[in-house]
């Protein structure tokens, strides 16, 4: 007999002695026995090769992720996760990122209202939550996930999270605001993520999520609202303020599955930033006023039923604009207003494991800049 | 009073059986994924033998029920069904709570059990 046999043979004598002994009015499998008060570890890696067009072909140890949890008691949780970005971090020179993304205590007080405090994750769209590589489909996170919700968003902050009924839940946090300094027409608001690291708090903001589960389906609506200061730099206009607002929904059926998010980010008074950042640095940055991004994907698993592997075949079209309304006397840059449609597909040997495969072809309406095409591969797993 | 024993290689259909008796049983399927149970919220009578058959959509998860023995893993997509039965001796609202990690928002990963 194997060892593990020989484990399951004594719980199952346990289980029938204890229920032989009067034991609570309940059976119970023995498979799980509790961890509380145990630490408990996980985490999640992802391993990338990505050739772009003109560019030589690259591999990257994206993100190496580890989770640390506790329970104090049944009312009193920590959650972390710490993650090493591009496996390599080096003082004075640009390379990768070592950095808390999520370190926070929850205090479950009950069902409709449980408090948060920490660093915790903004909670707008889909990705930004629940970017464990097996849970979405392509190498990288979607274009919207990136330049228009600045994944992964984060920030010490403090709020409430609960429970409704009828399938609805939501968090709210009040969290600092942004670093307006950090703007750009690219990548519109990431560079101002202050991601908790002695964060100018002075102008807080407010985020929250109000999240819809029935059947297959899933979906959420969220917004951050809040202001954005200058970080060291002294400029002498009004703080600009900052609204996100995101739209999302999941859903499953069988072996098929689509999803699809609209984001919107509004930044106030971009043109006397434009004008004070130029003035300071010489650059105008020319960031805008509204930037706007939405995708739709369809996925289907074409495996058969009858093997535990996985293989999904997927299709995703993006828009995303990062200039789609300009302060008055700023132009939009026609390079900055983007498409792309991503076609790939994830092998899963194990739910927790996929390998990944997408085409990326990406669009703007320049006609002299143009977007390059890309082939990623990627393995990413959790555990 | 029967029991069925379980090793590990039948893990994902585990099944310990309580006396047969003549209380009303009760099958609720339970769904888990990143980061909810559905249905979330179960209601049912006192004195229910509820038999919990438990599926997960993504990773593994644990289905525990505080304040009761009820601690269980849940295992992954396309891997198999967790039966265990729990009688709901006592009236009460009881937190059903996900004992495995399982991502970013594992510790709000929960449920209510409300026995009237
Ligand atoms: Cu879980």
């Amino acid at each position: 007999m194997s060892s593990l046999n020989k484990l399951a043979r004594l719980n199952f004598l346990a289980v029938c002695g204890l229920l032989w002994a009067g034991g609570p009015a309940l059976a119970q499998t023995p498979a799980n026995p509790s961890r509380e008060g145990v630490p408990t570890l996980s985490g999640y890696m992802e391993l990338h090769l990505n050739k772009e067009q003109a560019q030589p072909t690259a591999t990257d140890l994206h993100r190496f992720v580890l989770m640390i949890g506790h329970s104090f008691s049944d009312r009193l949780k920590f959650w972390s996760e710490v993650e090493v970005e591009h496996a390599l971090v080096e003082g004075g020179e640009e390379s990768g990122e070592v950095a808390v993304e999520q370190a926070y205590i929850d205090l479950m007080v009950h069902r409709r209202l449980n408090l948060r405090a920490g660093m915790v994750l903004v909670p707008v769209g889909i990705q930004n939550e629940r970017h464990e590589p097996p849970t979405f489909n392509g190498v990288e996170r979607t274009f919207v996930d990136t330049v228009i919700v600045p994944t992964t968003w984060r920030d010490t902050g403090a709020g409430v999270f609960g429970e409704l009924g009828g399938g609805l839940s939501y968090r709210a946090y009040v969290l600092p605001g942004l670093d307006a300094t950090g703007f750009s027409a690219d990548e519109g608001i990431k560079g101002g993520r202050q991601q908790g690291a002695r964060a100018d708090a002075s102008e807080p903001a407010i985020a929250g999520r109000l999240e819809f589960r029935r059947g297959g389906l899933t979906s959420g609506a969220s917004f951050w609202r809040g202001g954005s200061g200058f970080g060291l730099t002294r400029l002498t206009i009004e703080t600009p303020g900052v609204g996100v607002g995101s739209l999302d929904a999941r859903y499953r059926r069988g072996r098929h599955e689509l999803r699809g998010q609209w984001s919107m980010v509004t930044i106030d008074g971009a043109g006397d930033l434009n004008r004070a950042l130029q003035q300071q640095s010489g650059i105008n940055p020319n960031v805008a006023s509204r930037l706007l991004g939405a995708y739709a994907e369809a996925a289907t698993r074409v495996s058969p039923n009858a093997w535990t592997h996985e293989v999904v075949v997927f299709g995703r079209y993006e828009k995303f604009d990062t200039q789609n309304r300009m302060p008055d006397g700023y132009l939009p840059l026609a390079e900055f207003q983007r498409s792309a449609v991503v076609v790939g597909a994830t092998y899963y040997p194990d739910p927790d494991v996929a390998f990944k495969f997408d085409v990326v072809r990406a669009r703007n309406k320049s006609g002299v800049v143009r977007a390059p095409w890309q082939i990623n591969a990627g393995i990413g797993w959790w555990f | 009073m029967w029991c069925v024993p379980a090793t590990a290689a039948e893990r994902s259909d585990l099944k310990v059986h309580q006396s047969p008796n003549r209380a009303p049983v009760k099958i609720v399927k339970v769904t888990a994924e990143r980061f909810a149970f559905s249905p979330s919220e179960i209601v049912v009578e006192k004195g229910t033998v509820i038999e919990f058959h438990l599926t997960s959509e993504d990773t593994d998860h644990g289905f525990r029920i505080i304040g009761t023995p009820v601690d269980v893993a849940i295992p992954k997509r396309r891997r198999g069904v967790t039966v265990v039965t729990y009688t709901a001796v006592e009236a009460g609202r009881f937190i059903i709570e996900c004992s495995r990690p399982c991502g970013a928002g594992h510790t709000a990963m929960r449920a209510t059990l409300i026995v009237k």
